[in-house]
């Protein structure tokens, strides 16, 4: 099984000078965890998740903390996030996460599961996008593929 | 990919068929095969044919709420040689309903208005469709607008693909078709006359009205125009001159939904896979929208049937 055996084809994607705000938005209409950041020629430059920007928003200390217990309340969660939420994503974005239509779907789970990721881009040989795959997507097409 | 399909305002399709269909009256459906759910508006409908005809698109617009969750995801379900580029704005997307009586050849379409678009949204749709322009060769944008999106919207959509050397084709009717027409003519034009036989502000009634609104399409710049005649009839206009397309067939009018959307489908296979002449890219489109007659639900026609319905067309020259 190949990669574009399990992808979403679906570009949806932002730019690096778009708002924070802007993904939070997206991804809350679309129900995604992340986007890839792309250039006017739809080459992938990056990607943004929600990690990244709760990252952004919790305070500088939380990482020192063996709890979020510690921590009183949300307010300067929110406080910051409003402090981030005019920034632009290219502040936030981390290093591009990509694999090709024709990689294998293990690879891809292999790339997920060991950096983390929950979302990733697929390009194609010039680098543009053409699609994503996801964790969920690809259990999903394991499950069908047995029946 | 090779095309890109823009649908300003998509629709969850609904299509049911009930023999006899009358007003006020209740009716009730026992065969779920005459109940058919498909994702669609006129750009949509367009990626779907090119699908079947095993072409790549990009379809792009607007879609809102959980109605547009659903198109979204049944768009994608229907093949994967189509790729969604869709912004999501706040409100639900539309739903169509269409009544088809078979039996007494009537066709009745309930077209609801569409969510809401606001400047933001549209500004997003427009830095996504100048990315989505990169890839394609053809751009079609085909169908209506849903409220806050204004009547020149289409102009810029235009400008920008001519300007980047792509192919615009355009389905559209009223306002929306009369100020792209006049403000950066698309090179194919066919004005939607579903509703009602105008185009660019005028009436038609006889012959040579649509011959005058052809030339006038014609004067543009446009490369082709089609414009239906009396249902089943086309008027084509090319820099060479101006045809009348028709078939020996009988069609029955309760058979026209979607054909459309197949002919420009049909004239998109033409000009990318046959050649850049004009004229037989309308006569292609033509014997793809008949040869969808023959299917009442959204069925798309196969390319073998499309090029026996084309023996059955008979041309001939008005100028």
């Amino acid at each position: 099984m190949k990669v574009k055996d399990v992808m979403i084809r679906d570009i949806t994607a932002v730019f690096a000078d778009q708002k924070v705000e802007d993904v939070i938005r997206i991804c809350a209409k679309h129900l995604f965890t992340g986007l890839p950041v792309v250039d006017d020629e739809m080459r992938v430059i990056g990607f943004i998740s929600e990690s990244d920007i709760i990252s952004g928003a919790v305070p500088s200390y939380y990482s020192m903390l063996q709890s979020a217990s510690f921590i009183p309340d949300t307010n300067q969660f929110k406080r910051n996030l409003d402090r981030i939420k005019e920034k632009p994503i290219s502040e936030f974005m981390t290093k591009p996460r990509i694999v090709k239509e024709n990689d294998s779907a293990i690879y891809a789970a292999d790339l997920l599961i060991r950096n983390g990721w929950r979302a990733m881009s697929v390009v194609d040989e010039e680098g543009k996008l053409t699609g994503i795959v996801t964790r969920m997507r690809l259990l999903w097409s394991m499950l069908e593929e047995e029946r | 990919m090779e095309v890109l399909t823009v649908t300003m305002n998509p629709a969850l399709d609904r299509e049911i068929a009930i023999d006899n269909f009358e007003l006020n009256k209740l009716h009730r459906i026992f065969d779920p095969s005459r109940y058919f759910m498909s994702p669609g508006g006129k750009g949509i409908n367009v990626s779907m044919a090119l699908a079947n005809f095993g072409i790549e698109s990009i379809a792009t617009g607007v879609l809102g709420g959980y109605i547009g969750r659903i198109v979204e995801e049944e768009l994608r379900a229907y093949s994967n040689l189509i790729t969604t580029n869709f912004i999501h704005v706040d409100g639900e997307t539309r739903e169509n309903i269409t009544i088809v009586d078979d039996l007494n050849g009537t066709i009745t379409e309930i077209n609801a208005p569409g969510p809401q678009v606001n400047e933001r949204a549209l500004e997003d749709f427009l830095r996504r469709y100048k990315m989505g322009l990169s890839r394609v060769k053809i751009v079609v944008i085909s169908g209506t607008v849903p409220p806050g999106v204004p009547l020149d919207f289409y102009n810029p959509l235009v400008s920008m693909a001519k300007e980047k050397g792509k192919m615009v084709i355009m389905e559209a009717r009223g306002q929306l078709l009369k100020n792209s027409v006049y403000s950066s003519c698309p090179d194919v034009v066919k004005p939607d006359m579903r509703a009602e036989n105008r185009c660019l502000g005028r009436d038609l009634k006889v012959v040579n009205d649509y011959i005058e609104a052809t030339r006038e399409i014609l004067k543009y710049g446009a490369k082709l125009s089609v414009i239906s005649y009396e249902y089943v009839k086309d008027v084509i206009g090319t820099k060479d001159g101006i045809w009348m397309i028709e078939t020996e067939e009988d069609v029955s009018k309760a058979h026209l939904l979607g054909t459309g959307d197949t002919y420009v489908a049909g004239m998109v296979y033409y000009l990318l896979r046959k050649g850049d002449d004009m004229l037989g890219a309308a006569e292609f489109g033509y014997a793809a929208a008949l040869a969808k007659t023959k299917y009442l639900k959204k069925v798309f026609p196969k390319l073998e049937e499309i090029e026996k319905a084309r023996k059955t067309l008979k041309i001939e020259r008005l100028m």
